[in-house]
């Protein structure tokens, strides 16, 4: 088996430091993994995104044309991403920052307040990037929110540490986003 | 995410970190460097990590300044290393060629990026030339070993300094910005080779013994061919003992495919793709590049029926493939100027347009 992830935003919104923990999650169950950053001649607050692919054997490219699951943190990202999920594919929608609008009728469209989500309940918006993570875990089904836990733990460096406990309620928050009236 | 160090437990980490934190683990005392994308992190990482340890980090003012303190640094015995990319590996050229005719154990990253001239800062294989041929003047080879996953950033960064420290050669870590940005799960063992006995030549203070000097000139044109006969014999050896490369589903095949670096990862996918589709396809994959393996390639030649090379630039490696088979079957190329390595699945079409 092999998956493909893409977390897009702008920058700031922290998409790289959510696909980090995505990756760690995956070496922590085991998995091939690889993980590589858009780069390049990025300004401040343009669109920033990593891809993430995973495998039970060796991942088959690093930097793939499509994704079977995308969260997309903005509007710019949504425009850009939408036509890169796989038929059947997901994509996660930030509705705060986004514009709820299905034009692909092969993808299933998951729509939530993320960053109004993160602020009313985390009283955070940094909080959005491990929330939508959250909700990918419920979504794909493949890692669990321990696994991801355990992530965090490790990408989080020693200094910051006291943002954990908050970082876990998001991961919670957003595993539970179908339980939530918005 | 930086580590700290050594680690038994599996890390995910970027390809320049694991680069960086390979060379404190294989002993370098000395970094000189001046940034430059996509390898700034492995200066990042040395500018804190070689202070706590109480090693030297040089930010240079220059690339040339950052390559001749190396050749400094080396030229006391200790291991030193410097890295850069591209255009700034351009500036290093003259230095290397000093260090192969001193025969200093200098060891350098090249982070591959776009080219010629500033290009961009994207992935690339342009600098195959520049490695493996050359730019400084005169006769002189480098060692240069070309890593495909982070984990043999790790491995082939302890090999780089073992290697220059054995054979007193310049050695070449080429990777790339694809290598140096992705991250993906290592683990740091132990530097695994043996420490080399410099004492008959390093500069490190003529306390009771005569003094010494490293030069690189001859004055008298006899001194000069011994010098190179001595050279290239060293060159032969290395030839004889440290070629490497990676091989599978070579016997029987009826196409050999040759990619060096990351663009093999997608090339090894390619050649699953053409065996699913009932091609004879096998790979061959070169870990050193000086040394080339020329030798298997030339025994392939025997039963194979094409070679065809994959890489991300405008055709290199594609004439030292070229040379090896010596006209005794097609080499095709099948390339990329710039960028990502093409999809698995754009190789694999090409490779059967070619068919």
């Amino acid at each position: 088996m092999e998956k493909d992830f893409i977390i897009a935003g702008f920058g700031g919104q922290g998409v790289l430091l959510a696909g980090e923990v995505l990756a760690n999650g995956f070496m922590l169950d085991d998995k091939n993994v690889t993980w590589y950053p858009s780069y390049g001649a990025e300004m401040r607050g343009g669109t920033v995104n990593c891809s993430i692919a995973m495998a039970d054997e060796e991942v088959s490219a690093v930097q793939k044309s499509d994704a079977d699951f995308i969260i997309v943190l903005n509007q710019a990202s949504f425009d850009k991403f939408t036509s890169m999920v796989k038929k059947g594919g997901t994509i996660i929608v930030n509705t705060s920052l986004a514009i709820e609008k299905r034009i692909r009728n092969d993808i299933n469209y998951i729509f939530y307040p993320i960053t109004k989500m993160a602020e009313e309940k985390l009283q955070n918006i940094k909080m959005a990037n491990i929330l939508s993570l959250g909700i990918l875990s419920k979504v794909s089904g493949l890692i669990s929110l321990e696994t991801l836990e355990k992530a965090l733990n490790n990408v989080i460096p020693p200094h910051r540490r006291n943002l954990i406990p908050k970082n876990l309620e998001a991961l919670k928050l957003g595993y539970e986003y179908d339980l939530l009236k918005v | 995410m930086a580590v700290d160090c050594l680690t038994d437990k599996k890390v995910l980490i970027k390809g320049n970190y694991a680069i960086a934190n390979a060379a404190v683990l294989a002993g370098c005392q000395c970094y000189f460097g001046y940034p430059i994308t996509p390898q700034s992190e492995i200066g990042e990482f040395m500018s804190g990590k070689m202070q706590e340890l109480g090693r030297a980090y040089v930010s240079a003012e220059s690339e040339l300044a950052a390559i001749n303190m190396t050749i400094g640094a080396c030229a006391t015995g200790v291991k030193a290393m410097s890295s850069s990319s591209s255009c700034a590996v351009s500036l290093m050229q003259e230095a290397l060629s000093y260090a192969t005719s001193d025969q200093l154990p200098v060891v350098l990253v090249s982070v591959m990026r776009g080219g010629p001239g500033l290009g961009n800062i994207y992935p690339s294989q342009g600098d195959y030339f520049q490695a493996t041929k050359g730019g400084g003047n005169g006769d002189y080879k480098l060692i240069v070993l070309a890593p495909s996953t982070v984990q043999e950033c790790v491995d082939l960064t302890y090999k780089a300094f073992y290697l220059a420290q054995k054979y007193r050669n310049p050695t070449v870590l080429l990777a790339d910005g694809l290598l140096g940005q992705m991250m993906e799960p290592v683990t740091f063992k132990p530097y695994p080779y043996p420490e080399i006995d410099n004492s008959d030549w390093a500069l490190d203070g003529a306390k009771e013994r005569d003094g010494r000097i490293i030069r690189s000139y001859a004055p008298l044109a006899d001194n000069q061919c011994v010098f190179l006969e001595r050279l290239y014999n060293k060159y032969k050896l290395i030839e004889e003992n440290e070629t490497e490369w990676e091989e599978k589903d070579t016997q029987g095949a009826d196409i050999v495919l040759v990619s060096f670096g990351s663009t093999s990862r997608n090339v090894k996918t390619a050649a699953k793709i053409l065996r699913l589709k009932g091609i004879k396809a096998g790979i061959l994959r070169p870990v050193t590049l000086f040394p080339f393996p020329s030798k298997r390639l030339q025994e392939l030649s025997n039963t194979v029926k094409k070679f065809v090379v994959v890489e991300v630039n405008m055709g290199q490696m594609v004439y030292d493939v070229k040379l090896a088979v010596n006209g005794k079957v097609p080499v095709e190329l099948v390339h990329k100027p710039v960028g990502a390595p093409p999809s698995p699945e754009e190789i694999a079409k090409r490779i059967e347009e070619l068919l």
